[in-house]
């Protein structure tokens, strides 16, 4: 075979193997849109036709609409008091040299390390002693420690980008500590905390365990599809499904548009 | 007072201002340090080495009576290991758990490095943002219900069997659901998106001029992959094999919906660590007890991490972060 032939036999290799690899991972969420909007009770072929009835019963039902509600309160409120602490720690960690910097910023991340079984377990312990389980704001208590870890990690990306004369210059200008941060420090990390109190929404917001252990009868919206899921076969979860996987979709532009600019940023500048 | 002592003043005036402003003004020394890291480290103290330092403690308390006491007792730990072949079989559970994330974590590597390949040096540069977004992408949707995806699509009369069947292929029908193999189809599908990132940044972080030159001493490309790609990729390749199996043994969430807990495999209808310890925890209301179980799943994980670091070459580990 010729050079350029088989080079050409082995790019059309590599697509192929993308293109079977994003059946992989688009597969299911196709599917389960799909089924969310057929007459089907059971979801298999042949398609029966389009309905909407799941959405209707799933908003007759109530429950799960009862648990996206719980989410719709903890996980925006977790998330913007982590991307809270987490913006003035990465500004602390940012601007500050002291010892132990590197350390303190791998503790701060480590939450998310942790495998979820294993700090649910940790937190009922403790909490259950505390008499501080069982309630959405137990749940709340732990997402903030979640998310605090991915929201630091994007803030942190985007501070490392300030060049440091900013800050001083405005120093030099007159302007307090205070205002330097307000009118210099915030303005341009704003990209950072947007970004990452979406993916702090986001890591709340699907989190099941650490929800499943503490959060008693006040259900998030995972916990609540679980119990359903290992109950009955009910389409209305399809329904469910489909409205999360909207949400998740929302966020996810919101990600391209705030946090990749970050990642990308430096290579799209040096190459322009 | 003359001109010239007046000018002494403001010039001493200024040396003495000078040094004070600055002072006041060195970024280093601010109270601002103090007061932006207390809510973080504050929170952590409370919510983080709190309850993992009351872990460690809570598996040695006893139970009286449905409460637990604070004690220094073994039995928990005794009652397990006396569990470990009889009765509950934690052993079976432990081998089980490592059954499924091992090949779990190597198979999602291997699809994974074959997928960041395809993209670096197969998509031009102009598509290959569009191709990582894409990949990454499912990242963003909800596990929980993407396992349920799964079993809309594994499932005996599920989306993949009854298309078959409408399309007059019946004896290829497929039995994946309620076995280990549905298990790490479901674990492949979580960490893809994850690993994807550790190992685009490891391989697009490979020189170039490395493969060039290797092409044009006349290595085919086999060889420039086997004695160039491959061995620069290592590092990368470690932490993503043993960061999936990190991720899988701790998962409970696959094995019980795919798996549907005692899932089928060579070892048997066993389930995994995880799913016992979550069943203990349900049934039982031994507290200490479930945390004893997940204190040896932390053992079991910190033995895994040890194992891995152990393939990572000294001259590149921590090289690069």
């Amino acid at each position: 075979m010729t050079e350029s032939g088989e080079r050409k036999a082995w790019i059309f290799a590599a697509r192929f193997w993308l293109g079977i690899f994003l059946v992989f991972l688009y597969l299911p969420i196709f599917m389960l849109i799909l089924f969310s909007m057929q007459k089907n009770q059971f979801a298999s072929f042949p398609l029966m036709g389009f309905s909407t009835e799941w959405y209707h019963k799933l908003f007759r039902d109530g429950t799960l609409i009862k648990a996206l509600g719980n989410s719709i309160i903890v996980s925006p409120a977790a998330a913007t008091v982590a991307t809270m602490i987490s913006f003035l720690a990465a500004y602390a960690i940012n601007r500050f040299e002291f010892r132990g910097r590197n350390v303190l910023t791998g503790i701060f991340i480590m939450p998310v390390l942790i495998p979820g079984l294993i700090l649910g377990v940790a937190c009922l312990g403790l909490l259950s002693r505390l008499h501080l389980n069982g309630e959405l704001y137990s749940v709340f208590l732990m997402h903030v420690l979640l998310t605090t870890a991915p929201a630091l990690a994007i803030i942190q990306l985007r501070l490392s980008q300030l060049p440091r004369s900013h800050e001083e210059a405005a120093w030099d200008l007159g302007a307090t500590e205070w205002q330097a941060l307000r009118r210099v420090v915030i303005p341009w990390a704003l990209p950072g905390i947007v970004g990452g109190w979406l993916l702090a929404f986001t890591f709340s917001f699907d989190e099941f365990l650490i929800a499943w252990f503490v959060a008693g009868f006040d259900q998030t919206l995972p916990v609540a599809i679980f119990s359903v899921l290992k109950a009955v076969v009910d389409p209305s979860l399809n329904a469910i499904g489909t409205i999360v996987f909207l949400i998740s979709g929302i966020v996810l532009i919101g990600v391209e548009i705030f946090v990749l600019p970050l990642v990308f940023g430096r290579e799209s500048t040096s190459s322009s | 007072m003359t001109v010239a002592e007046h000018n002494t003043t403001t010039a001493m005036d200024n040396a003495v201002s000078v040094p004070s402003a600055a002072k006041v003004r060195t970024p280093n020394q601010s109270w601002l340090k103090e007061l932006c890291l207390a809510p973080a480290m504050a929170w952590y103290a409370v919510f983080f080495f709190g309850p993992l330092g009351f872990f460690m403690w809570f598996g040695f308390w006893t139970v009286e009576e449905y409460t637990p006491v604070a004690d220094f007792s073994l039995k928990n730990y005794r009652e397990i290991f006396s569990n470990l072949f009889v009765g509950s079989r934690y052993a079976w559970g432990i081998a089980q758990s490592l059954w499924v994330a091992l090949p779990a974590a190597i198979f999602a590597t291997t699809f994974t490095y074959l997928v960041v390949l395809a993209i670096v040096y197969g998509v031009s540069r102009r598509y290959q943002r569009l191709a990582l977004l894409l990949m990454v992408a499912p990242f963003w949707s909800s596990y929980l219900l993407r396992l349920y995806a799964w079993q809309i699509i594994l499932a005996r009369e599920g989306a993949i069997n009854s298309f078959l069947t409408t399309i007059g292929l019946r004896e290829w029908h497929i039995s994946l659901m309620y076995t280990q193999i549905a298990t790490r189809i479901g674990l492949i599908h979580y960490v893809t998106p994850i690993l994807i990132i550790i190992l685009y940044v490891t391989v697009s972080n490979i020189d170039r001029a490395l493969i060039d030159v290797s092409r044009n001493l006349g290595a085919t490309r086999l060889q420039t992959f086997r004695k160039v790609i491959l061995p620069l990729s290592r590092t990368g390749l470690v932490i993503s094999v043993s960061f999936a199996a990190i991720i899988c043994l701790g998962d409970f969430l696959s094995g019980s919906l795919l798996g549907g807990g005692g899932g089928t495999s060579l070892i048997g209808r066993v389930p995994t660590f995880p799913d016992m310890i979550m069943s203990e925890y349900a049934s039982s209301s031994n507290l200490p007890r479930t945390t004893a179980m997940a204190t040896i799943l932390v053992v079991i994980m910190l033995v895994v991490l040890a194992i891995s670091f152990r393939f990572m070459e000294p001259a590149t580990k921590g090289g690069r972060r």
